[in-house]
């Protein structure tokens, strides 16, 4: 495994715009480096950003990392972009599972098999999920035809889903004791401890909120609009100080935005030194549907402000040095 | 190619203000075309042009914003402008802090384009 990052990091830097870093991404996070393939995933994001691949690894680091809500948002974005996404429906569909929407789980779980009928686990998860007994797996000949028949996309194969086996394990109707027994759909169950055994496959962590979640952080910019969905400190290293970001489903991505903008501080103050520009005041980007200003505050930290796009970027501006302000203050206050 | 991209270029240099403009390759931040006054540090601006704009592209895609077109980096002495096309290149350009960021940002978007 270690030769296996060793060589996808040695591909990757020869090639930084190659969709291997989704095989990177994932062999950190099974080797437990959850960290480092958050970054990994993120920086293949940021080039690759309508990538349903990376989308789906970065789900699954969340949800490897307990961080739920931002698993479940990477899923829907990677079947927003790509509707038949094998692994993304049945990661979603089991985390649906985990959180009690049993309905949704089914649904995610039909339309899995519905896009690809030769895969076991959807069938006897989604058995599970309806009440049934797990059915037989396919006789091998059939199961043959139809994997011969599956188009190779490059995907990961479903079957390299680690949340996926780990459902064998987690739900009592997978568990080998319980093959066979008709079992009615119930809650998720306890969470099952972590692996221990570097073969063993992942646990899927409780469905409990990510730490760090909006709602445990400072109210730093309360009375500001957007004070939790629009409005981010964070640090140099890529670290969420205050305040928050939502996305437009009302996912949680603070942490995610964060990450992505590790060092651009630094950057920007090295670079506008090289350029003889002064010290930066604002970066403003526009993007398809909003304006995102960046604004250093003190001590390498960070503000983000996101706004509609229909927002004129000055007033944008405004908004962004009135939360500034605040983070100043309240830095000061922190004695950073 | 490189001429006509340094054709393109030149319209951008003709707005007031505009101290260099140039293509980068977004993947690799290694200039492609550029047009610079003398004192401008080409590799600074090729590498942070394509670094800052992949890292605010990442922050983008994970608030669901959609991709980056523009940035723009205001500091106080001048302001670095990066356009972004859907395909590999970026055009970036430094220039005095006074300048028309509108009429810069049409040229540049307008390079894009045409730099495809």
């Amino acid at each position: 495994m270690a030769d296996d990052i060793r060589a996808l990091s040695a591909e990757l830097a020869r090639d930084p715009s190659s969709l291997r870093y989704v095989e990177l991404a994932e062999a950190l996070r099974r080797k437990g480096h959850a960290q480092e393939a958050l970054q990994v995933a993120i920086h293949g994001l940021g080039r690759h950003p309508d990538h349903a691949d990376g989308y789906d690894a970065l789900a699954r680091i969340h949800t490897d990392r307990g961080e739920l809500d931002q698993a479940r948002g990477a899923w829907e974005r990677a079947l927003a972009i790509a509707p038949e996404h094998a692994g993304a429906l049945k990661g979603i569909g089991f985390l649906f599972y985990r959180q009690g929407e049993v309905r949704k789980a089914r649904e995610a779980l039909e339309h899995a098999l519905a896009a690809d009928p030769s895969d076991d686990q959807a069938r006897r998860a989604l058995a599970m999920v309806k009440g049934e007994p797990p059915p037989p797996p396919l006789p091998i000949t059939e199961r043959s035809t139809l994997e011969l028949a599956r188009p190779t996309t490059g995907r990961l194969r479903p079957e390299d889903v680690p949340q996926l086996r780990a459902t064998a394990g987690n739900i009592p109707a997978l568990r080998p004791s319980a093959a066979g027994a008709a079992r009615p759909a119930e809650p998720a169950p306890a969470p099952a401890p972590r692996a221990s055994t570097p073969t063993a496959a992942p646990v899927v962590a409780p469905p409990v909120p990510a730490p760090g979640g909006a709602a445990e952080r400072p109210p730093v910019f309360a009375g500001l609009e957007g004070a939790t969905a629009d409005i981010l400190l964070l640090q140099q290293n890529g670290l969420v100080l205050a305040g928050g970001l939502r996305a437009p489903d009302g996912v949680d991505v603070s942490e995610l935005a964060a990450a992505a903008l590790a060092g651009v501080s630094g950057e920007a103050e090295r670079t506008a030194g090289y350029l003889k520009l002064g010290a930066w005041t604002t970066i403003v980007a526009e993007a398809d549907t909003a304006n995102v200003v960046l604004a250093p505050v003190a001590g390498g930290a960070m503000l983000m402000v996101r706004r509609e796009r229909s927002t004129p970027v000055g007033l944008a501006i405004r908004i962004a040095e009135r939360a500034k302000e605040t983070a100043r203050r309240w830095l000061e206050g922190q004695g950073l | 190619m490189s001429d006509r991209l340094l054709r393109i270029l030149d319209r951008i240099s003709r707005v007031r203000g505009v101290r260099g403009s140039m293509y980068v390759a977004a993947e690799d931040g290694l200039a492609v075309a550029q047009l610079l006054m003398e004192d401008v540090n080409a590799r600074a601006l090729a590498a942070f042009a394509a670094s800052l704009t992949r890292k605010v592209s990442g922050a983008a895609a994970a608030t669901g914003s959609g991709r980056v077109r523009f940035v723009q980096m205001q500091a106080e002495q001048g302001v670095l402008l990066v356009a972004a096309g859907m395909h590999d290149l970026l055009v970036a350009v430094v220039a005095d802090a006074g300048i028309n960021v509108g009429l810069a940002r049409l040229e540049m978007m307008r390079a894009v384009e045409q730099g495809q």
